[in-house]
């Protein structure tokens, strides 16, 4: 392949993704040096505050200098919203609460109450500042799933030549070449060659799995082991990998019900507020004869109402705690298709898990070692001639070999040959001679028919099988699934937070009861198959909020009818994908426990910024109506409201 | 769509006039407003320092014509110079802002043009490398490569096409500091010359500031320095003349 070097630089180029995926934002400008944007971060912020230093020094000055620095206050912090106001009156038609604000505080200017106008512009930029900030990291957090999806391909031309090419520009049927270690770029199937793939970075899968030609394999699988010629099945846009990043990026458009609710709420209600403070200052001229103007007249008390029965904070509220919960589960990369998850995870009282590879990791144990013809090696000299051969693969089941061999000699052997998803074939120096061996898949071997009974009778019990061949001599090894690491805490973990748990699996009962005693679980429906889960999973999400954890394509029944389906690794898996409600890119299934403490905090949260919202806005308006409350507090109550619901939600940021 | 069915996109040119016309665009959206040099609080600073002095050696001129007491006169340059200065301040930080925001549409638009229209980007490619010497099979193999790489290719469409400089900008507010800090150093100066000197004194400093800020960016830019000097003090030296000549003119008919 010709490699074509265009310009070296002098220093690491600028990677435009960020700027893109933050919306433009300053701070990740391609043309602002590295001083230029450090500035920019948080500029709104910082604005608000220089504002607000300036609000402060009008204090200690008195006359005209104190004039100019109140001008200057609405000059940083009032042109801006006064210019989003005017475009959105005049260019969207709508009246808004940014309107209302700028109404008020530009009318308090030309009250003579300057300083009350820019307190209120300040406290209103910072409580912006605020909002931006959080969608701001929420968006950091949610970009980086983008670094899943495969950005290029290597694929090979007719005249049998290799180009790099841009996933975007490789057509169906087009035939690429994927080398070890790397990503395979697109949905696609082998035409050549044998690989063991890691499926880890796209599903959480941790067992690598053998695959050869006539296979398919999904974008962003690793290839640990062999080289693979593959035709691609589906483009770059309708990859799986792509899907789950729409998956993510739609998540934060899907609105819980009370969000989208207050969106359409706001406009009227600020449409209201406007009529009723005109209503107001007609009725205190015409009715009530109270002066126009002054700190006493009755534009001044329509101000304060005006400015106090804005819902800045019980519009802000809801979403910033969504945003922010949905942005920090990304982080930990829980995926969850729209904030309306958390309140239904907050509901669940019931946990379901699948067994296999939900509740257990993969991560092999030797279980037994058992002749299947006769020999006269013990058992330890069996563990410690395969072990010598399985050193040369990367499987986990050569590790769990090596595990238990630890401490016995170890044989050399010679032509070593590792067979991608089957095996390890050589020759093994034992005693002087050389005896041929295979350790690998049982599978495509010769058996004898006992062989074969013994074989499905070990792979009944949901035990992993392999064959070692030495001389004549062929043995079964036997591996087990162990349960995951941190799997008993956290099934204490969700029964002191009063959560029942059951097992739904497919395995013999005898098997899936003694995992289910290993993590914790005391209830076991054992034997089911997929359409059996599903009954059982209706059955019991009638009485209560049900959770199911599922890893595969047979779980996505069950986990489209549960309360929330939780999809464990299962992205590669187009079914489970679009039917889980929530989706873990990693296999942590202990992170669950953190999941419910979310959602149960967003809802906490979500109920306190109600709260302080409505105080502030109820608890200030009627008695600003009626003349009681200045228009410096009405400010203060009004913003402190909205900068209590902000720093309130970025509580939820916190890991 | 066909490969060589693309007039929208190239608005009925061939590729390589569409680059050309591009490159056009590109070149007046990395244009500051005070010309074409490089862009930076340096150069904001000498170019505020000039308007600044001849502004406040004008007003001086204006208000030599009135009977205003040297206290008002001082009184009247201070809040003028003052007013002034913020604008230069503004102006200067609002034209980089503005500039900044013309980048950013641009570097948009080639996005949104690369996603979507990659064989017309592979096409302007073509034409450009072509320009540059490449050819045949060597040609293709560069395209190739530059297509490969999503932000290689922008970078390379930026840089090649569009003729911008990635990562080489001040921030606005850093371009409007050092306009105001020009500014202020050429309204100190005209300040002190006009205190100590009179209006001669205002002159000779507001003459000396003009050709330091002439003299210090052409010498960086490697232009002639003599000739920036003597053109910017005559320009500073004929508006004088104007103002001083028309004053004296309708104020005495």
């Amino acid at each position: 392949m010709k490699s074509i070097m265009l310009g070296a630089r002098r220093r690491d180029p600028f990677v435009f993704h960020s700027f893109f995926e933050m919306g433009l934002d300053e701070s990740a400008s391609p043309f602002l040096n590295k001083r230029g944007r450090e500035i920019s971060k948080n500029i709104s912020f910082k604005a608000a505050l220089c504002a607000a230093l300036l609000l402060v020094a009008s204090l200690f000055v008195e006359g005209h200098l104190s004039s100019i620095i109140l001008s200057s206050v609405y000059l940083i912090v009032g042109i801006p919203f006064l210019i989003n106001a005017i475009e959105d009156i005049f260019f969207h038609r709508d009246i808004n609460i940014d309107v209302l604000m700028t109404l008020a505080a530009f009318s308090s200017y030309f009250l003579n109450a300057a300083f009350e106008g820019g307190l209120l512009l300040v406290l209103f930029a910072l409580s912006g500042s605020l909002e931006s900030l959080v969608t701001l990291r929420a968006k950091k957090a949610l970009s980086l799933v983008h670094h899943l999806a495969p950005q290029k391909a290597l694929l090979i031309t007719g005249e049998g030549e290799y180009q790099e090419r841009a996933v975007e520009d490789v057509p169906v049927g087009a035939t690429l070449f994927v080398r070890t270690g790397e990503l395979v770029p697109l949905d696609s199937v082998i035409v050549e060659g044998l690989a063991l793939l890691s499926f880890a970075h796209v599903t959480g899968e941790s067992v690598p799995v053998g695959k050869q030609k006539g296979d398919e394999v999904v974008a962003g699988a690793r290839v640990l082991e062999g080289n693979l010629v593959i035709k691609v099945t589906h483009k770059s846009a309708e990859s799986q990998v792509a899907k789950i990043i729409s998956l993510i990026t739609e998540a934060q458009h899907r609105k819980p019900k009370i969000e989208r609710w207050f969106d359409q709420f706001g406009r009227y209600y600020a449409m209201s507020i406007i009529a009723i403070s005109v209503c107001a200052t007609l009725f205190f001229t015409l009715v009530m004869h109270l002066p126009l103007l002054g700190s006493s007249g009755a534009l001044y008390r329509s101000l304060a109402f005006l400015i106090t029965a804005s819902p800045c904070a019980l519009i802000l509220a809801v979403p910033t705690a969504y945003l922010s919960a949905l942005a920090i589960a990304a982080k930990k990369g829980i995926v969850l298709k729209g904030g309306f998850v958390f309140d239904a995870i907050e509901k669940c009282s019931l946990v379901a898990f699948d067994k296999t590879g939900t509740l257990t990791e993969g991560s092999f144990q030797l279980a037994h070692i058992e002749k299947v013809t006769e020999s006269n090696w013990t058992e330890e000299e069996i563990l410690s001639m395969a072990a010598s051969l399985e050193r040369y693969a990367v499987h986990p089941f050569a590790k769990a070999l090596l595990d238990e061999a630890e401490g016995l000699p170890l044989y050399s052997a010679k032509s070593v040959e590792v067979i991608p998803g089957q095996g390890v074939e050589g020759f093994l120096q034992y005693q002087g001679k050389g005896l041929e061996a295979y350790i690998g898949t049982p599978d495509g071997r010769e058996l004898t028919v006992e062989a074969k009974g013994l074989l499905e009778k070990r792979r009944h019990t949901g035990k992993i099988v392999g064959l070692f061949e030495v001389g004549e001599a062929k043995v079964f090894i036997s591996f087990e699934d162990k349960p995951r690491e941190y799997i008993k805490q956290m099934t204490e973990g969700l029964f002191q937070r009063g959560k029942k748990m059951v097992m739904l699996t497919g395995d013999h009962r005898k098997n899936a009861e003694k995992v289910a005693r290993e993590v914790g679980i005391f209830e076991v429906y054992a034997d089911l198959k997929p359409e059996d889960k599903l009954q059982k999973i209706e059955e019991l999400s009638k009485k209560e909020g049900l959770l199911m954890c599922g890893d595969g394509i047979n779980d996505a029944p069950a986990l489209s009818r549960a309360t929330v389906g939780v999809s464990m690794g299962t992205i590669a898996s187009g079914a489970a994908k679009e039917v889980a409600d929530c989706i873990f890119l990693h296999d942590h299934i202990e992170e669950l426990q953190w999941l419910f403490d979310k959602a149960a905090m967003t809802k906490k949260i979500v109920r306190q910024n109600l709260c302080i919202a409505l105080i502030a806005m109820v608890g200030g308006s009627l008695p600003a109506i009626m003349g009681f409350i200045p228009l410096w507090l009405a400010v203060i109550l009004h913003e402190g409201g909205t900068v209590l619901v902000g720093l309130n939600a970025m509580r939820l940021l916190r890991q | 769509m066909k490969q060589n069915e693309q007039p929208a996109h190239f608005k009925g040119k061939d590729a390589l006039s569409h680059v050309v016309e591009v490159q056009a665009k590109g070149k007046l959206a990395t244009t500051e407003i005070h010309g074409a040099e490089t862009p930076g609080s340096m150069f904001a600073a000498f170019d505020a320092a000039k308007d600044v002095s001849i502004t406040l050696f004008l007003l001086l001129i204006f208000l030599y014509f009135f009977d205003f007491t040297r206290e008002h006169t001082f009184a009247i340059f201070k809040a003028f110079a003052g007013g002034f200065l913020f604008w230069k301040f503004a102006r200067a930080t609002w034209i980089a802002w503005s500039r900044l925001e013309r980048l950013h549409r641009v570097v948009e638009e080639e996005q949104t043009e690369i996603q979507e229209n990659r064989e017309q980007e592979r096409d302007e490619l073509r034409a450009l490398y072509r320009a540059k010497g490449f050819e045949g099979k060597l040609l293709e193999d560069v395209v190739d490569v530059l297509m490969a790489d999503g932000d290689r290719l922008l970078r390379e469409m930026l840089q090649e096409e569009l003729g911008f400089y990635l990562e080489e900008n001040e921030h606005p507010l850093l371009q409007g500091l050092g306009a105001s800090v020009g500014a202020f150093i050429a309204a100190f100066c005209v300040y002190v010359g006009f205190q100590f000197f009179h209006y001669y004194g205002a002159a000779f400093f507001a003459f000396l500031v003009i050709g330091v800020a002439s003299v210090w960016p052409s010498v960086r830019e490697k232009n002639r320095a003599v000739k920036a000097l003597l053109w910017n003090c005559s320009f500073a030296f004929f508006s004088s003349v104007i103002v001083y000549q028309l004053l004296q003119y309708m104020l005495s008919t």
